[in-house]
């Protein structure tokens, strides 16, 4: 019982310091004069920014040692085996999946989810082959920290997470409540079987990395500011998950003269 | 005959867009061949590899209004020369950035999946979906015309704009220097040194 009330009084502070951050985040202002282009943020909010420095620093070198060296394994690996680890790793995502989509109001993509979920896990062979992408059955993403976007809650600050990587107050606590919600995870501590949390979330970072290898170097490669670099690329990715943009007119457009060119 | 009318309209309306499109589609087609056969050409030693692709990025992109864009405020306060330096690092440093990406891509097939119009800010979108054996990702372009030739204005990988995130990341080292663009032309060209040699070897 004292578990419970411990629980619930950390949700009532995170909540409450999201309503103090959020607003700080909002604060943020740009120029006006800089060429007609002050509806970029320039300066995301992020008042621990040293802090995030030195853990960007450790994560990168984590990554250089041992998250990208295990991607190029893995992809290695035949075709078929890496669809099929990225397939099941996907399926067990699913069931949250279809709740966030329930909390934002939509519907057929809850039930789509929940097609996708049931088919590939029987037909698919536990996630296996992802029969439901032939069947019309999309794959979309949603977490709970899109899900508590749509509810209004605004960014936070931006946060480097150790080994997880970059976030924001609200991304992170929605991060928190997948790993507290999450029916894989609990029926595995239940199982007495909790090894198998890590092991998932470190072969889905694998399979995650596997598929921007080339993405990454370019970036770390070519970058002034590797971590500005990075921290820009986490809100634009974002703010396109939350709006469920498609469509690519909708991502701002900077205003570029090409008169002298 | 209202019906008839509004389809008429519409019509003539929406074909010299689709036109245009397929137009920069196969324009861009073109350009992105360039770059892949340079990459896929063996027998070319890395440093001129390099410079095909540099040149045919240089044609290009609208390279020195991406790099006014990028310098945000820093701009204002910088002398012609200072300018005209910064413009010709920026070049290189996209022509590396834009290089070092596409090398991942130069065994992969792709394909120009879709192409629209942004009839508000005169821009067609491109969308080429690059293939793996496990998988896609999708790279739009954003393409204007000016004086009947066809410039490269942002390029998107997962919904995140280069120019964007070059602004975002030019504007936190520029923080560092007093939005001094002298300065930041060192930052830059001591970058591109590091970019070039990792890129050629």
């Amino acid at each position: 019982m004292n578990k419970l009330k411990q629980l619930l009084l950390s949700f009532i502070i995170i909540f409450i310091s999201f309503n103090i951050n959020a607003g700080a985040s909002d604060d943020v202002k740009t120029s006006s004069d800089d060429y007609e282009t002050s509806t970029f943020d320039d300066e995301i909010y992020d008042p621990l920014e040293g802090i995030n420095r030195a853990i960007f620093g450790f994560n990168n070198v984590a990554d250089k040692v041992i998250l990208e060296p295990a991607a190029k394994g893995y992809k290695k690996l035949p075709s078929p085996v890496q669809s099929g680890i990225g397939n099941f790793i996907k399926n067990l995502k699913l069931p949250l999946v279809a709740v966030n989509q329930l909390l934002q109001g939509q519907g057929k993509n809850a039930a789509e989810s929940t097609g996708r979920f049931l088919v590939n896990s029987t037909i698919g062979i536990f996630g296996l082959i992802d029969v439901a992408d032939d069947l019309g059955l999309e794959q979309k993403e949603e977490d709970f920290g899109q899900t508590l976007a749509t509810w209004g809650v605004g960014d936070g600050f931006y946060v480097v997470l150790p080994l997880f990587g970059p976030s924001n107050v609200r991304d992170t606590t929605g991060m928190v409540m997948t790993m507290m919600t999450d029916p894989v995870n609990a029926y595995a501590v239940n199982q007495g079987e909790s090894w198998a949390i890590p092991l998932r979330t470190a072969a889905n970072a694998v399979d995650q990395r596997s598929k921007i290898i080339d993405e990454v170097n370019a970036l770390r490669d070519n970058s002034v500011d590797y971590y500005a670099a990075v921290r820009s690329s986490y809100y634009q990715n974002r703010k396109a998950a939350i709006m469920n943009t498609d469509d690519d007119i909708l991502t701002p457009l900077p205003l570029i003269s090409i008169e002298f060119e | 005959m209202y019906f008839l009318r509004t389809f008429t309209v519409l019509l003539l309306f929406l074909f010299p867009i689709n036109a245009e499109a397929n137009e920069v589609k196969s324009w861009l087609k073109k350009e992105i061949d360039k770059i892949i056969y340079a990459y896929q050409n063996d027998g070319l030693p890395n440093e001129n590899k390099f410079l095909m692709i540099e040149q045919t990025i240089n044609n290009n992109f609208a390279g020195s209004g991406i790099a006014k864009f990028v310098a945000g405020k820093s701009w204002n306060g910088a002398s012609k020369d200072t300018k005209l330096e910064y413009i010709k690092l920026f070049k290189r440093h996209l022509a590396l950035s834009i290089s070092s990406m596409m090398q991942g891509y130069s065994n992969q097939n792709y394909d120009l999946t879709y192409s629209s119009y942004d009839e508000r800010n005169k821009v067609t979108l491109i969308n080429m979906e690059v293939f793996s054996n496990t998988g896609s990702i999708q790279v739009t372009w954003r393409v204007k015309k000016s004086k009947e030739r066809f410039f490269i204005i942002d390029l998107l990988v997962a919904d995140i704009s280069l120019v964007v995130t070059k602004r975002s990341e030019f504007n936190s080292m520029l923080k560092t220097v007093n939005y001094n663009l002298g300065e930041f032309n060192n930052i830059l060209s001591a970058q591109n040194d590091s970019s070039y040699q990792k890129l050629i070897n």
